[in-house]
């Protein structure tokens, strides 16, 4: 594996040189928050940051984007798919806790049968740098919980860890390699590795918050009918928000807007959360209130997902428990569960 | 590879009339590329999702058979905004198609077997292409006994008319036609499903019940079954739930780990007890 050093404050630098070649998505600072944009020419990147207040998932799964577009002719519709076209890009410098969730998306969406065109497009074109949390950011994060690690390369292309001297930069696949002129010539050594191994370890041992994530998925087998369902959601307001901010979430809604002749049919991020999300036509819902719904997003993170892919669906970033108003906190939920 | 997002352009061909209150018709679709066809191969108990400029997308299953060739059939009522539009287009009108979707109705499984098809009301559309399939030329052999048991509320809501009076003639199928409540001209069974059930009694040798309703006829049918000895494995029905995506990403259409949309709607009685009673 290629391995190089990097000065503290290189970054920047590297992210605005590779911003000349190619698109780079890097965390910027916009009013009060850490947003994952691409970095515009003059822009400086902000990479002094804890985490990003959005997940990045909207670089290979926008909030909406375009399916296809049509225009009414004489005869009727005439179709053209939006093509699944994407340019080449980078994305620079997410927390290894988002890394993990393009993983988790990977599988969804990258199945074997019904392939997202859409997404697979951008993902293949995206090379993803991760940087790890050797001081891990947040007193919610939770990703030792979740098959995660604060110095991990899991579904990133290059890891930058600070070990206090400079980064490290390992190039972890092939497409990172190619990466490899953007980070200078200065070949780390066994010194380095080193080091980044006891950064990792102290960075894993600061991980204080931990839930029996893999202790649930057998009690909710037998448990979808516990009262224990009846317990969460009185104080949910349904806002969405955990879905929005949540990197694994994944469910959308397709819809259509028209401007005279011309049509596009878009997909937009939806939330289990919200009433209209399952309530059909005649009126019957399936998930007729807030308790149902919560039931859902709970069961689909650390059972369904679990059924179908072998994972579980949270990556522990803890964004849910930090921006949830009326604080709820799975954490709490499945702490609890395990005690069922 | 083809984009399963983007709907084949297909032509309004035909619309039928199916009932009195004029709110259920077939609408027979041609594609527009005729190479299409071959592509939108599918199999009874499969659905589409029929797509409408500025409207939306439904997902509705298909109620012409394969052996049918150069057209496919949907049958639909007028409920919501996509099917309120398409009752208002004319015959030559080009819209969109997807799929075909989701599993099917278990042929394989039920080759060999003596199929009790049981339908009620609107929901007889992907059973109609079931039976068409079965009877078809020389796949008839390949199935046992066919006894159908059909109801409507009343004879103006019945579907496909001119195929039951067709089907009564065969002597290789059973056909038990009924309504809650007769006409003037009605000449046939009155009744409710379950009962007509009971009094045809179909034989559980070597038999599957193949059930689609409403839910108060399938909760009234199913314990007919049960008493006959039909086992849970050899009743198999067919599930609704709302869509969008239809292949099993935009994550609405899940009952526990399963989505309805590509894992189903076809499931056996079995199956759904494994699980969650969400739907």
């Amino acid at each position: 594996m290629e391995k190089r050093l990097i000065k503290k404050d290189a970054l920047a630098g590297i992210a605005k040189k590779m911003a000349d070649d190619f698109l780079v998505w890097t965390p910027v600072k916009k009013e009060d928050n850490i947003l994952f944009e691409p970095l515009q020419k003059g822009a400086e990147p902000f990479f002094a940051y804890l985490n990003s207040k959005n997940a990045p998932k909207n670089v290979f799964f926008p909030h909406t984007e375009s399916m296809m577009k049509y225009t009414r002719t004489e005869k009727g519709m005439v179709f053209s798919a939006d093509e699944n076209k994407a340019d080449e890009s980078v994305l620079f410098g997410v927390r290894p806790c988002d890394a993990h969730s393009f993983v988790l998306l990977d599988k969804l969406f990258d199945q074997e049968k019904h392939k997202d065109g859409y997404y697979i497009a951008k993902r293949q074109k995206t090379t993803v740098i991760s940087l790890a949390c050797v001081k891990p950011p947040y007193a919610s994060c939770f990703c030792t919980s979740v098959d995660g690690e604060p110095v991990s390369s899991d579904g990133a292309d290059i890891l930058l860890s600070d070990i206090g001297s400079g980064y490290l930069a390992e190039f972890i696949t092939p497409k990172g390699e190619k990466l490899t002129k953007y980070f200078g010539d200065d070949k780390a050594d066994a010194a380095a590795d080193t080091k980044k191994s006891e950064v990792a370890a102290k960075a894993k041992a600061a991980i204080t918050s931990k839930i029996p994530a893999h202790e649930v998925k057998p009690i909710l087998d037998k448990n979808f009918d516990n009262p224990f369902w009846n317990t969460i959601h009185g104080k949910c307001l349904a806002c969405g928000t955990c879905t929005y901010l949540c990197p694994t979430c994944h469910c959308f809604d397709i819809s259509d807007e028209v401007k005279g002749s011309d049509g596009v049919r878009i997909r937009s991020w939806d939330s289990c959360m919200f009433p209209m999300f399952t309530k059909e036509t005649s009126g019957h819902n399936p998930r007729p209130s807030q308790k149902e719904r919560w039931r859902q997003r709970t069961m689909h993170k650390f059972k369904y997902y679990v059924d179908n892919f072998n994972s579980i669906a949270c990556v522990g970033c803890g964004r849910c428990v930090m921006y949830c108003p009326v604080n709820i906190d799975i954490r709490k939920i499945v702490e609890d569960i395990s005690k069922l | 590879m083809q984009n399963p997002y983007i709907p084949y352009p297909v032509v309004v061909n035909k619309i039928i009339t199916e009932v009195d209150t004029k709110d259920i018709k077939t609408f027979r679709f041609k594609f527009v590329n005729p190479e299409d066809e071959g592509k939108y191969s599918y199999i009874p108990g499969q659905f589409g999702e029929l797509s409408i400029y500025g409207k939306g997308e439904s997902p509705i299953g298909i109620a012409s058979s394969p052996t049918q060739k150069g057209y496919v059939e949907f049958t639909v009522q007028k409920a919501g905004v996509v099917t309120s539009a398409l009752h208002e287009m004319e015959e030559g009108t080009v819209m969109g198609l997807r799929g075909p979707l989701g599993n099917s109705w278990p042929l394989e499984f039920l080759a060999g077997k003596n199929i009790v098809i049981v339908g009620g009301g609107f929901a007889f559309t992907t059973l109609r292409s079931l039976i068409n399939y079965m009877i078809y030329g020389d796949n008839r052999k390949r199935f046992g006994k066919i006894t159908i048991i059909y109801g409507a509320r009343n004879p103006g809501l019945l579907l496909y008319k001119d195929e039951l009076t067709e089907w009564g003639k065969r002597d290789d199928l059973n056909l038990n036609v009924t309504v809650d409540k007769g006409d003037a001209t009605w000449k046939g069974k009155e009744g409710f499903v379950p009962a007509v059930c009971k009094e045809v009694a179909p034989s559980k040798e070597n038999a599957v019940a193949v059930i689609c309703g409403p839910p108060v006829m399938i909760r009234f049918t199913l314990p007919v079954f049960f008493d006959l000895g039909f086992s849970k494995e050899n009743i198999i029905t067919s599930l609704e739930m709302r869509m969008k995506c239809g292949i099993g990403k935009c994550g609405r259409c899940n009952v526990g780990s399963k989505y309805v949309c590509k894992d189903g709607p076809v499931f056996s009685l079995a199956e759904l007890d494994k699980l969650t009673p969400e739907y």
